[in-house]
C-alpha cells in the first residue's frame, strides 16, 4: 500500500532532542496495560474476592461501596468478574491475534518472496477466505470442533490471518522495490543483510499496530460468539459472556453489561496507543 | 391603537364565537373524559389488525401435524380447531365434537361431530374429513412427532355416519380425550390434505376464526378473519365471527428487542417475557401481564440414573439437597415464578407436590456422599473416589431455556461445588444439544415437555421412554426403569375410572420424587404482555397458547 | 511515493496494451470461478463436519420422532445414500448450473429463498458502507489542520468506535433512541426509519477502522513532497486538502472496504437477529443451527459472489481515485 511507502520514505516530525517524549495518552495507556496485566496475572491481588461467589439473594445490586461495579443476577460481585475476566478475555485475544499474524506472515512472506506462480496461488487461498463471512467460519470451525476458549480462540485466528497476510505480501513488495533496498543493493550488501537490515523492520512495523487493533478486534469477536452462546462457558467470567448476559437485563440493571463492555472497550482502545506508540519509536531508530 | 376618544371593546360576535369555541372545547373535552374506553365502554369493536411478536424459532411448516412444537402450537391455534378443548378446570369440553361415547371395553369411542361447521375452504367438517386427519398424522411420510405418539393405541377410524366418527384403539387409553384437546391434533380440510406438503405446510385450511392469508419467510405470517366461523368452544366468550380483521405474527428472537417494540407500540403483544420485564410492565398502566404455565411437565431436571455418578440413589439425592433452588427462583425470577416440587405443571389437577423431599440441606448432602464412598476431594475441591472425579455434564440448549434459567443452572453449578460435585455446563445449540443427548452423554438435563394430562408421565417415567427414536430423540431423560412404575403408569393409561386413575398416578409420582429422579425447579414458564389497548385476550386451557377469537383493538 | 531514481516507466506499445488488459480480464475470471468451487467445496465438507444427520435435518429438524422408514425414503430421495464424494459431485453439478437445491427444513428452493433474503442485506451492508465513510470522512477532514487537540480527539473517537461490540451497541441504540427518547423503532419496520438503528450499529465501528486507516495516510499525505510542491504552487489549503491529500489517503480505505464488506456481513448476522429484519445473516444462523446444508450452502456462495463483485468495485475505483502514473513496479 502506498500509505506504508510514503511513511517509509518520509521523516517525521521530531522535537529538537531527536527523541518523543510520551503524549499523555501514552501514559494513560500504559498505566491501563499494566492494571490489565496485573489483573490478568494476579486477579486476587486487585480484587480479593471470589468471582463464582453466588449469593442471590443480594442480586440485581446496583453499584455501591460494597460492590464497586454491583452485583450480577446471581448475586456475584462484578467488579471481581470483571478483574478475572481480564485474564480469558486478555489470553483469547492475544493468543487470536497471534495465530492470525503468524498465519499471515507466514501466508504474505510465502506470497511475496517465492515468485508470481506461488503469489497467484496464495492470492487466490487467501481470496477464498475472504469470500467466507469471518463469523460463518468461526461459527463453523466451533460447531465442528466444540465450543469453548480455545476453539473460539483457533476460530478467531483464522478469520483474522488473511487480513493481515494481504498486508504483509504488500508491504513485502513495497519495501523490495523501494529505494533504500535499491541502494543497499547498490552498496553491495548481501540478501541476507538487506532482509535483517531493511526489509523486515519496514514490513513489520505496521503489523504491530494492526496488530494490536487487531486485539481489540479479537476480543471484540469473541463476545460476539459469547453473545451467539458459543464462547467461553459458564461460569467462567470472560467479558464477552458477561456482556452477552448483561445485555438481556440492560434496561433494569445498566451495570451488567456496561462495565464488562467499558473493559473490552479500554483494552482495544490501550492496546491501540500502545501500539501506536512502539511504532512511532521504532520508526525512528 | 384605538383612536382617542373611544374605547371600544372586542366586537360582539367575535366574543360570541371566542366564548362559543371555547365552551364547545370544553363540553368535547369532558365528553371525551366521560366517553373514554376506561370508563366502561365495554362493546367490542370490529376491525383492526393485531400485531403478535413471537420470541420462539419461526416453524418450517404451519400445519402442526408435521413435528409438532411449541412455535407451531401458538400460531396454529388462530386457524386450527381440535375435536375438544378444555376449560379451566380442566374438564374436557366440546369443540368441534358435540358429545362423545366410549365403549365398555374402552376400546371404541365415538363422536358426534357438531353440525353446520365448514373449513375455509367450503368443504364441510364431517366424518371422513377426521379420518382423513387422523391417517395423516399416522403417515410416517407426514413426519408428525407429537401428534403420532398421541395416537399411538388408535388402530383405524370408521364413518359411522357423516357426523360420527367411530376411533378403534388397539387397547383402552385413558388419555385420548386430552390428547385430542391439542393443537397438534387439529382437524384440517381432507381435501387440503391432498396437496403436496409444501402447499399445506404453507396454509393449512382449518375451522378457526381466522384463516392464513399470507406467509413471508423470516418475515411476518399474515392470518385474515374467516367471516363464515360458527365453531367456538364451550368456553369462548361470544358467538359469530371474530372481531379483528387480521392478524400479523412476527418473530423477534432478541428478547429486549421484543419487549422494546411492544413499548414503543410497534407489536400488541409478546411472548417469552423475561422475569425482570414481567416486574416493568406490571408497574406500567400501559402494559397487561398474563401468566399461563404450560401443562405437562414442570420445569425440572432430570438426572441420568442410567449411568455413573447418578446410578447411586444416594448420590442423586446429595445432588438435589446441595442445590439452593429456593433463594435462586427467587432472585432471579423476581416473584413471577414459584418453586415446584412436582413432575408434573401447577395446572394438572392429578399434580402431586413433595416439598420436604427438596430442601436445600448441604450437610445432608455431605453425608450422604460420604457414605456413598465419595469421601476424598481432590486440589480443586471436587470428590473423588477410586480416582474418578465427581463429574457431571448438564448440556444446556440456548433455543430452549430462556437466559434466567440458564443462570440458575449456574447457581446450581456454584452450590454443587460446595458439596464437591463438578458440574460441567455446556450451552449448545439445538441440533449439538439433541446429538448430546442421544449419545447419552450427559448426567443431567433440563428439556421441556408439553402435553395435557398426567399421561405425560407414561411419557417420561416408562421404561419405555429409554429407546431412542431414529433420530436420536427419547423422552425419559432420567432413564428410570423401575417395573413397578411401568405397572402403575400402564394400567393407569387404560383405565377409565377418575379416582382410581388418580391414585395410580398420584403412586407414580411419589415413587418417581422419592427415587430423586429429578430436580424440580418450577412451573414451564408462559409469560405474555400486551398492550392495554387489546381487550379480550385470553388462553386456550389445553396448552396455554393465545386465542384471539374474543379480541378486540380499544383504539 | 518511490524517488525519481527508481522510476523508469517504460512505454508500452498500444497492441500489446490491448492484449494485456485482456490477459488481466481473463485471469481475473479465472481468479473468481477458482474461488467460487473452493468456497463450495469448504462449505460443503465443513458443514457435513459437523455431527448431525441430514435426513434427519429434513425431516422435521432435531429431536424429532422420525420412523427409520421415513428416514430410509428421505435419504433415497435426496441421494444422501450415496458416497459422500459422489455426493459432493452432484452438488457441484447443480452449482454450476446455477440450482441452489432446495432447504432440508423451509420446503422451499433455495434459489429463491437466498435471493428473497439478499436483498435486505444488501441495503443493510450498502447502506453502513457508506455511512461509515461519511462518518469518517467527516470526522478526518473536522479534526485535521485545526491543532493536535483536535487531532487528539478525532483519533480517540475513532478508536473507541472502532472497539465496541455490534450487539452491545445495537442494545445502548435501542435504549437510547426506542425506548429513552422514542424517535426511532425498535425492530426493522417496512420504512427507512427501521434502517437507522441497525445500520448506524454497523456503521460507527466501521467508521472507526476506516477513520483511522485514513487519518494515519492523510497526516503523511500533508506533509510529503508533493503536496508541498502543491502548496508551493500556490494552490489554496482546501484545493490541496480535497484534490490530493484526500485522493492518497482514501486508497487505503478503499482496498479495505471489499474487506469491510464481509466484515458488514458477519455483523449483519448479529443486527439481523437483534433488530427482527429479514436478511441473509439470520437465514444463514438458522440454517447452520439446524444442519440445513443446501441453505447455508446457497448463503455462502452468494455472499462469495457478492464479494467478489465488490472486491472489483473497490480495485477500479482504487485506480480511478490513484492520481499517480501507472507504472510497472508493484501496480
Amino acid at each position: 500500500m502506498s500509505e506504508l511507502e510514503i511513511q517509509a520514505a518520509v521523516p517525521r516530525r521530531t522535537n529538537v532532542a531527536g527523541r518523543r517524549r510520551p503524549s499523555l495518552a501514552e501514559v494513560l495507556a500504559a498505566l491501563l496495560a499494566l492494571f490489565l496485566l496485573t489483573a490478568a496475572i494476579a486477579p486476587r491481588l486487585l480484587a480479593p474476592g471470589d468471582p463464582l461467589a453466588i449469593d442471590p439473594l443480594s442480586a440485581f445490586q446496583a453499584p455501591s461501596v460494597a460492590h464497586w461495579f454491583g452485583t450480577d443476577e446471581s448475586g456475584r460481585d462484578i467488579y471481581t468478574r470483571v478483574i478475572d475476566g481480564a485474564r480469558d478475555s486478555l489470553v483469547i485475544g492475544v493468543t487470536a491475534t497471534l495465530i492470525g499474524l503468524g498465519l499471515g506472515v507466514v501466508l504474505g512472506t510465502i506470497a511475496g518472496t517465492l515468485g508470481a506462480a506461488v503469489d497467484f496461488t496464495v492470492n487466490r487461498f487467501l481470496e477464498v477466505l475472504f469470500a467466507f463471512p469471518g463469523l460463518l467460519l468461526a461459527l463453523l470451525f466451533i460447531l465442528v470442533f466444540g465450543p469453548g476458549p480455545a476453539t473460539a480462540i483457533v476460530a478467531v485466528g483464522l478469520s483474522t490471518a488473511p487480513g493481515y497476510a494481504r498486508i504483509i505480501r504488500a508491504q513485502l513488495i513495497r519495501v523490495r522495490s523501494s529505494a533504500f533496498v535499491e541502494a543497499a543493493t547498490v552498496q553491495g550488501l548481501s540478501g541476507r543483510r538487506i532482509l535483517t537490515r531493511h526489509v523486515l523492520p519496514n514490513t513489520l512495523s505496521p503489523l504491530l499496530v494492526l496488530g494490536t487493533l487487531g486485539i481489540g478486534q479479537a476480543i471484540v469477536w469473541a463476545a460476539a460468539l459469547s453473545y451467539l452462546g458459543l464462547g467461553a462457558q459458564p461460569p467462567a467470567a470472560e467479558w464477552g459472556a458477561m456482556l452477552s448476559a448483561g445485555r438481556t437485563y440492560i434496561t433494569s440493571a445498566w451495570w451488567m453489561s456496561f462495565y464488562p463492555g467499558l473493559f473490552i472497550v479500554l483494552t482495544a482502545v490501550c492496546a491501540t496507543y500502545i501500539g501506536r506508540a512502539i511504532e512511532r519509536r521504532m520508526r525512528h531508530a | 391603537m384605538p383612536r382617542p376618544g373611544i374605547v371600544r371593546s372586542t366586537p360582539r360576535p367575535l366574543t360570541l364565537a371566542l366564548a362559543a369555541g371555547v365552551t364547545a372545547l370544553g363540553l368535547a373535552l369532558t365528553g371525551c373524559t366521560t366517553a373514554s374506553p376506561d370508563a366502561g365502554d365495554d362493546t367490542p369493536k370490529s376491525g383492526g389488525t393485531l400485531t403478535y411478536a413471537s420470541g420462539d424459532a419461526e416453524p418450517t411448516c404451519l400445519d402442526p401435524h408435521v413435528g409438532g412444537n411449541f412455535p407451531q402450537a401458538l400460531v396454529s391455534s388462530q386457524y386450527l380447531e381440535s375435536l375438544v378443548s378444555l376449560d379451566d378446570e380442566g374438564t374436557v369440553i366440546p369443540w368441534l365434537a358435540d358429545s362423545w361415547t366410549v365403549s365398555d371395553d374402552g376400546l371404541a369411542w365415538e363422536f358426534t361431530l357438531r353440525d353446520g361447521v365448514t373449513f375455509t375452504d367450503g368443504t364441510p367438517l364431517d366424518a371422513a374429513a377426521v379420518q382423513a386427519n387422523v391417517a395423516h398424522l399416522q403417515d410416517p411420510e407426514t413426519g408428525s412427532s407429537t401428534g403420532y405418539l398421541a395416537l399411538a393405541k388408535v388402530a383405524g377410524t370408521e364413518a359411522v355416519s357423516d357426523s360420527v366418527v367411530r376411533f378403534t384403539l388397539s387397547e383402552p387409553d385413558s388419555a385420548l380425550l386430552e390428547s385430542l384437546s391439542q393443537p397438534w391434533l387439529a382437524i384440517q380440510s381432507a381435501t387440503a390434505l391432498e396437496r403436496t406438503q409444501d402447499e399445506n405446510c404453507a396454509a393449512p385450511v382449518g375451522t378457526g376464526p381466522f384463516k392464513v392469508d399470507s406467509w413471508v419467510k423470516q418475515n411476518a405470517i399474515t392470518m385474515v378473519r374467516n367471516d363464515d366461523y360458527t365453531s367456538p368452544p364451550g368456553d369462548a366468550g361470544h358467538a359469530g365471527p371474530a372481531y379483528l380483521d387480521e392478524i400479523v405474527w412476527r418473530f423477534i428472537p432478541d428478547s429486549a428487542s421484543r419487549y422494546a417494540a411492544l413499548q414503543a407500540g410497534e407489536v400488541d403483544m409478546i411472548d417469552n417475557v423475561q422475569p425482570d420485564t414481567i416486574a416493568q410492565a406490571e408497574s406500567s398502566d400501559t402494559i397487561v401481564h398474563l401468566d399461563a404455565p404450560r401443562p405437562g411437565a414442570s420445569n425440572r431436571i432430570e438426572l441420568n440414573s442410567g449411568k455413573a455418578p447418578f446410578d447411586d440413589i444416594a448420590v442423586r439425592e446429595a445432588f438435589i439437597r446441595s442445590a439452593n433452588i429456593v433463594d435462586g427462583v427467587e432472585s432471579l425470577f423476581q416473584g413471577t415464578a414459584d418453586r415446584s416440587t412436582s413432575a408434573l405443571s401447577s395446572v394438572e389437577p392429578l399434580g402431586v407436590s413433595e416439598p420436604d423431599l427438596f430442601d436445600y440441606d448441604p450437610d445432608a448432602a455431605d453425608a450422604l456422599l460420604d457414605g456413598a464412598g465419595w469421601t476424598q476431594r481432590d486440589s480443586d475441591g471436587y470428590r473423588v473416589k477410586d480416582g474418578v472425579r465427581l463429574s457431571v455434564v448438564f448440556p444446556v440448549s440456548t433455543n430452549q431455556s430462556i437466559p434466567a434459567e440458564q443462570s440458575l443452572y449456574e447457581q446450581i453449578q456454584a452450590t454443587a461445588k460446595e458439596t464437591g460435585f463438578e458440574v460441567k455446563l455446556a450451552k449448545l445449540d439445538l441440533s449439538s444439544w439433541y446429538a448430546e443427548l442421544g449419545a447419552n452423554a450427559y448426567d443431567a438435563v433440563s428439556a421441556p415437555y408439553t402435553k395435557v394430562g398426567p399421561d405425560v408421565l407414561r411419557i417420561l417415567f416408562h421404561s419405555d421412554g429409554i429407546t431412542p427414536a431414529p433420530s436420536g430423540y427419547f423422552a425419559n431423560h432420567a432413564q428410570v426403569n423401575d417395573p413397578e412404575i411401568d405397572a402403575l403408569l400402564t394400567e393407569a393409561g387404560q383405565i377409565s375410572d377418575p379416582e382410581r386413575r388418580a391414585a395410580l398416578y398420584a403412586d407414580a409420582q411419589e415413587r418417581v420424587l422419592d427415587g430423586f429422579y429429578i430436580l424440580p425447579l418450577m412451573d414451564q414458564q408462559n409469560h405474555f404482555l400486551y398492550a392495554t389497548s387489546l381487550e379480550g385476550a385470553r388462553v386456550l386451557p389445553a396448552v396455554s397458547t393465545p386465542t384471539f377469537y374474543d379480541a378486540w383493538l380499544n383504539r | 511515493m518511490a524517488e525519481p531514481l527508481t522510476q523508469r516507466p517504460t512505454p508500452i506499445r498500444p497492441r500489446a496494451r490491448t492484449r494485456d488488459r485482456l490477459g488481466a480480464v481473463l485471469r481475473r475470471l479465472a481468479g473468481a470461478v477458482f474461488v467460487l468451487w473452493a468456497v463450495a467445496t469448504l462449505t460443503f465438507f465443513a458443514v457435513r463436519l459437523i455431527p448431525g444427520d441430514p435426513a434427519q435435518a429434513i425431516l422435521g429438524g432435531p429431536g424429532s420422532q422420525t420412523s427409520p422408514e421415513a428416514l430410509a425414503a428421505v435419504r433415497a430421495e435426496y441421494g444422501l445414500d450415496q458416497p459422500i464424494w459422489v455426493q459432493y459431485l452432484q452438488q457441484l453439478g447443480r452449482l454450476a448450473t446455477g440450482d441452489l437445491g432446495r432447504s432440508y427444513g423451509l420446503n422451499q428452493d433455495v434459489g429463491p429463498l437466498v435471493l428473497a433474503q439478499l436483498g435486505g442485506t444488501l441495503v443493510l451492508a450498502v447502506t453502513s458502507l457508506a455511512v461509515a465513510w461519511v462518518l469518517a470522512l467527516t470526522l478526518a477532514t473536522w479534526s485535521t489542520g485545526r491543532g493536535r487537540l483536535a487531532r487528539r480527539i478525532g483519533s480517540g473517537l475513532e478508536i473507541v468506535a472502532a472497539a465496541l461490540p455490534h450487539f452491545w451497541l445495537a442494545t445502548v441504540l435501542i435504549v437510547l433512541f426506542s425506548v429513552w427518547l422514542g424517535v426511532l423503532p425498535p425492530i426493522s419496520t417496512s420504512d427507512a426509519r427501521g434502517l437507522v438503528l441497525p445500520v448506524l450499529t454497523l456503521a460507527v465501528p466501521l467508521a472507526g477502522f476506516l477513520g483511522q486507516v485514513m487519518r494515519e495516510s492523510l497526516l503523511t499525505a500533508l506533509e510529503s513532497p508533493f503536496v508541498l510542491s502543491a502548496r508551493a504552487r500556490g494552490e489554496s489549503e482546501r484545493g490541496v486538502f480535497w484534490r490530493h491529500a484526500l485522493r492518497h489517503a482514501a486508497l487505503p480505505a478503499i482496498s479495505l472496504s471489499g474487506w469491510a464488506f464481509g466484515s458488514l456481513i458477519s455483523g449483519a448476522v448479529v443486527v439481523e437477529t437483534i433488530f427482527a429484519r429479514p436478511g441473509l445473516g439470520r437465514t444463514l444462523l438458522t440454517a447452520v443451527t439446524v444442519r440445513d446444508v443446501p441453505v447455508v450452502v446457497g448463503v455462502v456462495m452468494v455472499v462469495a459472489v457478492a464479494y467478489i463483485l465488490m472486491t472489483i468495485a473497490t480495485d477500479v475505483a482504487s485506480r480511478i481515485a490513484d492520481p499517480r502514473p501507472r507504472t510497472e513496479a508493484g501496480r
